[in-house]
């Protein structure tokens, strides 16, 4: 018999139906992938990354926790440390602070403090970002994660980098943050301006290479998750006026690919970091650091920067626009790169 | 009633823990140890007497004062002790240290943070579980960490899927310096364990016999799949919470009282005369456990310390030298 299946339609697909595809061929091919996290099971999460799973898998592959994640991410180390390749899910990425503990202290420094011996096959998987949920509900904290040794630390924006990183995170030995943005999350193929063109079939891509998504040659725009969007979008703007910009996609922050970064901006000798992360000793200075150690105090002749400032995120719609770099902050700060020489 | 052979068996296992700490002590003083140690003298019959009921398939997670776990796990002696003294021949490369030895073969693991070696261990019990092997992990803490919120977050998640999971509590009353009596909402740690659906046990952890037996028992029940179970072994730290606490909060006079009183081995050297046991060899054994730690030591302290150049290895597979 001829059965056909057919593809799905990838412009009309939400993108956690793409993560919960993801890991659910993972899972396909590896037993020892295991799921834990609030709302994951039964209610498929609460953005939909594991919509099917438990169905598929059953109940103690796709694990409903009660709110305990001091309890189920050190679970999740003493699996990995049985030999399970565990995925947590800490719904927002706010929750950290209430199981850092076992993140920073047990899963990132294991791998080391026992000299190579234990390894540490862990996921956690978690969304970030700004869609107006105020100070407890709207932080990216890569930064966080990526000043604490030991972690590798996964920022994708598109639908085919989310579906290739979340496999290599999977496959993985080390502790990978994998960290989803919530304004993404919201959002079909067809709403993203680059890549979201799939493969049905499971690839992985590499965890560490930035992406150039728009060629340019005026200046140099590095960032990522979904401001890469509003990059594009304000680049598209520029384009219009006679500035054309390179957008790239940094993908990771741990480890961070600064030679993509400084290959781009020593051919536009201007660059600007944007990240909807903290600003103070955050990934915005320590790319531009690294950039400007490689080609030199010379070697640019603008090196700016957007960042959140170092308040909460306000509740109010207004508040949240002058604090969160956008399609426009972008946009005013790449012509004002532009004008200047 | 237990036999000479068990009997003398359990007492040179106390004895080689002593021995072992006396090692670290001695160890310490010579500077061949920087940074916190945390010994465990006057809790021997913990260690000791939870060494026979472990199996090597179990798993252990254990404290900032692990040493007498990871012997009675069946950590390679030589290897623990050559991390201590921080060598490159250490169980964990020289990268771990006293608080962090990770021993993948045995199934043994610490940490350093109160109350997070139990979430550990669940996971531990999870695995077992899910692949149907009878195996219990071990999760010890101390009274301190029975009040954190891992300990109540585990036992939560374990007494729900009635998993294989053993929380040993040495409960030695002291949390550093906050006594038990002061903090504690029960007069027993192991009569929580009803608001988790576990069984709670409590012992005299200063009886090697008493430990064996309810420790037996208690991973007994888990192992057939009556769920956690909650083991408290009541026993005195006679030193400070680390080498160098200056004890403010405890006269000398309690510190005596209790290393007169409560000594493990001391107690245990009546019961071994009383089955028949002639204190000449008592005494030739624990001089021999003495003996053989003593060698030991000399022969770590001429192993190499870790190259510098490999400071940055082992963060990521990638950087892993086999």
């Amino acid at each position: 018999m001829n059965q056909q299946v057919r593809a799905p339609d990838r412009l009309a697909m939400p993108l956690p139906a793409t993560i919960a595809e993801a890991i659910g061929l993972e899972m396909e091919r590896d037993p020892e992938i295991f799921c834990l996290g609030e709302d994951i099971g039964r209610a498929g999460g609460v953005f939909g990354t594991t919509k099917g799973l438990q169905e598929r898998f059953g109940k103690h592959r796709v694990i409903d926790t009660p709110i305990t994640e001091m309890g189920f991410s050190g679970m999740a180390v003493g699996m990995a440390q049985a030999g399970m390749r565990p995925l947590v899910e800490i719904m927002f990425v706010d929750f950290i602070g209430v199981c850092l503990e076992q993140i920073y202290n047990a899963a990132a420094k294991i791998p080391y403090m026992s000299g190579g011996k234990q390894r540490m096959p862990l996921v956690i998987k978690t969304a970030g970002g700004c869609i107006g949920s105020a100070a407890q509900h709207s932080q990216c904290l890569w930064g966080l994660f990526a000043h604490l040794p030991g972690m590798k630390v996964v920022t994708p924006c598109s639908p085919h980098d989310h579906k290739g990183l979340m496999a290599a995170a999977l496959r993985s030995d080390d502790p990978v943050i994998f960290i989803e943005h919530k304004a993404l999350l919201l959002r079909k193929g067809r709403d993203f301006l680059h890549h979201p063109e799939v493969d049905d079939k499971a690839y992985t891509l590499p965890i560490g290479k930035a992406a150039v998504v728009r060629p340019g040659t005026d200046v140099t725009l590095a960032t990522l998750s979904a401001t890469v969007e509003y990059a594009l979008a304000a680049a598209n703007e520029l384009a219009i006026e006679g500035i054309s910009v390179q957008v790239i996609d940094l993908r990771s922050v741990v480890p961070l690919d600064s030679d993509t970064v400084a290959a781009s901006a020593a051919t536009t000798g201007r660059l600007l970091v944007v990240d909807e992360d903290y600003v103070s000793f955050g990934l915005s200075a320590e790319l531009l650091l690294r950039v400007i150690d490689k080609l030199g105090f010379d070697g640019l002749s603008q090196a700016e920067r957007l960042a959140v400032p170092d308040v909460p995120i306000p509740a109010a719609l207004s508040l949240e626009r002058a604090v969160v770099p956008g399609q426009q902050m972008i946009a005013d700060k790449l012509r004002q790169m532009a004008k200047g020489s | 009633m237990i036999t000479a052979d068990t009997a003398r068996a359990r007492f040179c296992r106390m004895a080689a823990m002593r021995a072992f700490d006396e090692s670290c002590l001695a160890a310490m003083r010579r500077n061949i140890i920087h940074g916190e140690l945390h010994l465990g003298f006057g809790q021997e019959a913990v260690g000791a007497g939870i060494a026979e009921a472990l199996r090597s398939e179990d798993a252990v997670v254990s404290t900032h004062r692990n040493h007498y776990h990871g012997l009675a796990k069946g950590v390679d002696r030589r290897a623990l002790l050559a991390e201590i003294c921080e060598r490159e021949a250490g169980l964990c490369r020289g990268r771990g240290g006293h608080m962090h030895p990770f021993d993948p073969q045995t199934n043994f693991s610490a940490t350093g943070i109160v109350g997070a070696s139990v979430p550990v261990a669940l996971g531990y019990a999870y695995a077992f579980a899910a692949r149907n092997h009878p195996a219990v992990a071990v999760g010890v803490t101390g009274d301190g960490g029975s009040h954190t919120g891992g300990f109540h977050e585990a036992l939560v998640m374990a007494g729900a899927e009635k998993l294989p999971l053993v929380v040993l509590v040495e409960n030695n009353s002291l949390a550093i310096s906050v006594r038990f009596n002061d903090i504690s909402p029960t007069k027993t740690i192991a009569e929580r364990a009803s608001a988790y659906a576990a069984l709670g046990l409590h012992v005299d952890g200063t009886d090697v016999d008493a430990v064996a037996d309810v420790f037996a028992s208690g991973m007994q029940h888990a192992r057939e799949g009556g769920g956690p179970v909650i083991i408290e072994a009541t026993c005195h730290r006679f030193r400070g919470h680390f080498e160098g606490d200056p004890e403010a909060y405890r006269s000398k006079e309690e510190r005596q009282h209790l290393k007169d009183n409560y000594d493990p081995i001391v107690r245990y050297k009546k019961r071994l005369i009383a089955l028949g046991i002639a204190a000449d060899e008592i005494d030739e054994l624990q001089r021999q456990e003495k003996t053989t730690m003593n060698k030991l030591l000399l022969e770590v302290i001429n192993l190499p310390m870790p190259e510098v150049s490999g400071a940055f290895n082992y963060r990521f597979v990638e950087e892993t030298v086999s």
